[in-house]
């Protein structure tokens, strides 16, 4: 089984990044100037990726706010609400607020990828998009649709996105759905849940898609996550433990979050192999993604790019002692 | 003599008149900040107490105005603006400080920054990684409370930030480097609370001490990142201990936007807190709903007072004082006591224009002595 890396949501902004919108936002320099700098953070990120062999790129989904601003920005419906707490962290995002059900405006969610991964290639790249049941169940719902209908239709537009996005050469998905692991759904609405990837499955046929948990256990979600017809699923290895993963799901490829954004502490990539192989052994996953447990960006740029380097070298140590064996 | 009912509180920083920017910058005024300064002097007096810095600094005399001598000036505006609003108890505004979470770690070895971090959009915050034990360098916020103790008129109430909030914020490597094998939930949640009770031992207790050695009797502990992690208030509990543990003061903690109901009963074990002073404003509605919260007091029997947050610190729009008085009557009727009520604003002002922030304190003020007449009338 081949073993690659993957991030799994946006990289940080650098400091000189970081430093450019402040400036930005105080008049100091133009949209130009920002621009500039904008292109130059991706086309760093992409050069780590590609150095470090990611099997996908992303650059870093820089400029997106938030998770949820290119859809409640983009898409009909929606309107952007209060800051909010994502998560158990000291990290927010504006609460998308739906006034009326939602619908998909062709060529928003496009127009919002990183530029960069127009450049280098969409067949090469990562989508990385909201999961259905993470959105739903985060925005503020004054549409007067039930949370079901939600779930549901919004996994409809989805599948109606990837098909958008196959049509421009995109052929990966990463679906972000901390929300399935943190509050995970009651039966009824899990029934939304896998009518809404039925959706989305029926549409990204013939491409790749990861679908990502992070910031609870899954353990007790294992059997609706092996009803979902993704490529792969994905765990945060600092939440659910990697031996209460006793579930085939269904043959899908895994996921495993194997370095853990919440802290700077750097994992010893003998060990996350050693996690790996024990997995790999009981599972026989079709295939192996080794990612962070959560979006780098709870990180700052120096230390995130430590942890991509950890990635790499765990799958170097997989790869090598796959070559001795 | 009984204190009258329902007296007033702030809860943290101001936002900084932008003459004070530029002063302290060494950048001389233009008009527009002459004219604001000019605006507020003339209500507050506020440069009474260091004429000469005031004249310096509108005459652009910048060796004379020097920095300091302007954010002098920040903290008199600040507390001279609390008290003209008639709060109780006042501090300087935060005039000296920048944030809450940079400068107390700056004070303390064991801590290294490590870049910024986003909080949400554009805003980021120099975050630190804890990488070797707590020690403190200096006992901090001495010089802004003497400072505030010479001139202010009404109580001085100094705001800290907590020890719960100050490791929720940082990184953990030290501690949890000590914790052997995979870093799940439990390994970090107990490297999380040695890391607290290191800050709140080695950091806050002396720097606590040492204030309450040069009069500070009255400390509010900010915990803005108690509701964080819900199962953690065992943990915020036991910071504030460690910190308070042998002292002699007024203890009160803030918490804001957070489900308080998450905290308890873990968080009633903080036994030296005095005063729970929390956000509730910017939750209500018409049905005073924003105060139900307030039963979990009632439930756990809890007799502390609560420091009522009556006015939203996110919208300009102006409560009436009938609304306070609204929401303090709500309060008493969950309470079941108005002796035990403060009232100040949900949060520190620092996002409102200063126009604003005062129009709103002055409201508090206000709404309180509305409800104060219901509760105070003589009965027959």
């Amino acid at each position: 089984v081949t073993v690659r890396i993957t991030l799994t949501g946006p990289f940080p902004r650098s400091e000189e990044l970081v430093g450019a919108t402040r400036d930005f936002d105080r008049g100091r320099i133009s949209a130009d100037a920002l621009e500039e700098v904008y292109a130059h953070a991706e086309a760093e990120v992409v050069e780590i990726e590609k150095r470090l062999g990611t099997d996908r790129l992303t650059a870093g989904y820089l400029r997106w706010p938030d998770l949820f601003r290119s859809i409640a920005e983009g898409w009909g419906g929606f309107s952007v609400g209060p800051v909010t707490r994502w998560f158990e962290t000291n990290t927010f995002f504006r609460q998308p607020i739906l006034n009326a059900p939602p619908e998909r405006t062709a060529g928003a969610l496009s127009a919002r990828l990183p530029p960069s991964l127009h450049k280098e290639g969409a067949g090469r790249s990562l989508v990385v998009l909201p999961g259905p049941y993470t959105l739903a169940g985060l925005l503020d719902n004054r549409s007067g649709e039930t949370a079901q209908a939600l779930v549901h239709r919004l996994g409809r537009l989805f599948a109606e996105e990837v098909r958008e996005l196959k049509g421009k050469g995109f052929a990966t998905f990463e679906w972000v759905e901390p929300l399935l692991v943190y509050q995970p759904p009651t039966p009824t609405l899990a029934e939304s849940v896998i009518a809404a990837y039925e959706a989305i499955g029926a549409a990204a046929q013939d491409s790749l898609s990861l679908l990502w948990t992070y910031f609870g256990d899954a353990a007790p979600i294992l059997p609706l996550l092996a009803r979902l017809p993704v490529s792969s699923v994905g765990f945060d290895l600092s939440e659910t433990d990697p031996a209460s993963i006793t579930d085939r799901l269904g043959g899908r490829g895994l996921g495993l979050g194997v370095v853990d954004p919440r802290t700077t502490l750097s994992e010893d990539p003998g060990h996350i192999a050693t996690i790996v192989r024990d997995l790999q052994g009981r599972l026989h996953p079709p295939s192996i993604w080794l990612g962070p447990g959560a979006p780098l960006d709870l990180l700052a740029a120096e230390p995130a790019a430590r942890k991509l380097h950890v990635l790499a070298a765990a799958r170097d140590a997989l790869s090598t002692t796959r070559r001795v064996e | 003599v009984t204190a009258p009912l329902f007296p007033a509180q702030e809860i943290g920083s101001l936002m900084k008149p932008r003459w004070q920017l530029l002063g302290q910058r060494g950048a001389p005024l233009d008009d527009a900040a002459k004219i604001d300064f000019e605006r507020w002097d003339r209500t507050l007096g506020f440069s009474h107490d260091s004429p000469d810095a005031a004249r310096a600094l509108l005459a652009g005399r910048n060796r004379e105005a020097s920095p300091e001598a302007v954010r002098d000036l920040g903290a008199l505006f600040a507390l001279r603006l609390f008290e003209a609003a008639g709060l109780r108890r006042v501090y300087d505004g935060e005039a000296r400080r920048i944030e809450m979470y940079e400068y107390p770690i700056r004070q303390m070895h064991g801590f290294q920054f490590v870049g910024h971090v986003r909080s949400f959009d554009n805003k980021y915050y120099l975050k630190a990684a804890n990488t070797d034990e707590v020690r403190l360098k200096a006992p901090y916020h001495i010089e802004e409370f003497d400072f505030v103790r010479r001139h202010a008129t009404a109580e001085p109430k100094l705001p800290v930030t907590g020890a719960y909030t100050l490791a929720d914020w940082s990184y953990n490597e030290h501690y949890l480097g000590r914790q052997a094998g995979w870093k799940g939930r439990k390994e970090r949640r107990e490297a999380q609370r040695e890391l607290i009770h290191a800050i709140a031992r080695h950091a806050l207790r002396p720097t606590l001490a040492a204030l309450i050695e040069r009069g500070c009797r009255v400390i509010q502990i900010d915990e803005p990142a108690a509701g964080t992690h819900p199962g953690e208030g065992d943990l915020v509990a036991e910071g504030f201990n460690v910190a308070t543990e042998g002292l002699d003061a007024e203890f009160t903690m803030h918490i804001c936007f957070s489900d308080y109901r998450n905290l308890f009963p873990a968080l009633l074990e903080a036994k030296r807190c005095r005063q729970w002073a929390w956000e509730f404003a910017n939750r209500d509605r018409d049905g005073r709903d924003g105060y139900e919260v307030l039963n979990v007091l009632r439930e756990y029997k809890d007799p502390r007072e609560v420091g009522l947050g009556v006015t939203d610190v996110h919208r300009d729009d102006l409560e009436s004082a009938e609304l306070v008085a609204d929401r303090i009557r709500r309060a008493v009727k969950i309470l079941d006591d108005p002796r035990r009520i403060w009232v100040n604003p949900d949060c520190g002002l620092r996002t409102r224009s200063l126009d604003v922030a005062s129009a709103k304190l002055k409201v508090m003020v206000e709404g309180a002595a509305v409800a104060r007449a219901d509760f105070e009338r003589p009965r027959a």
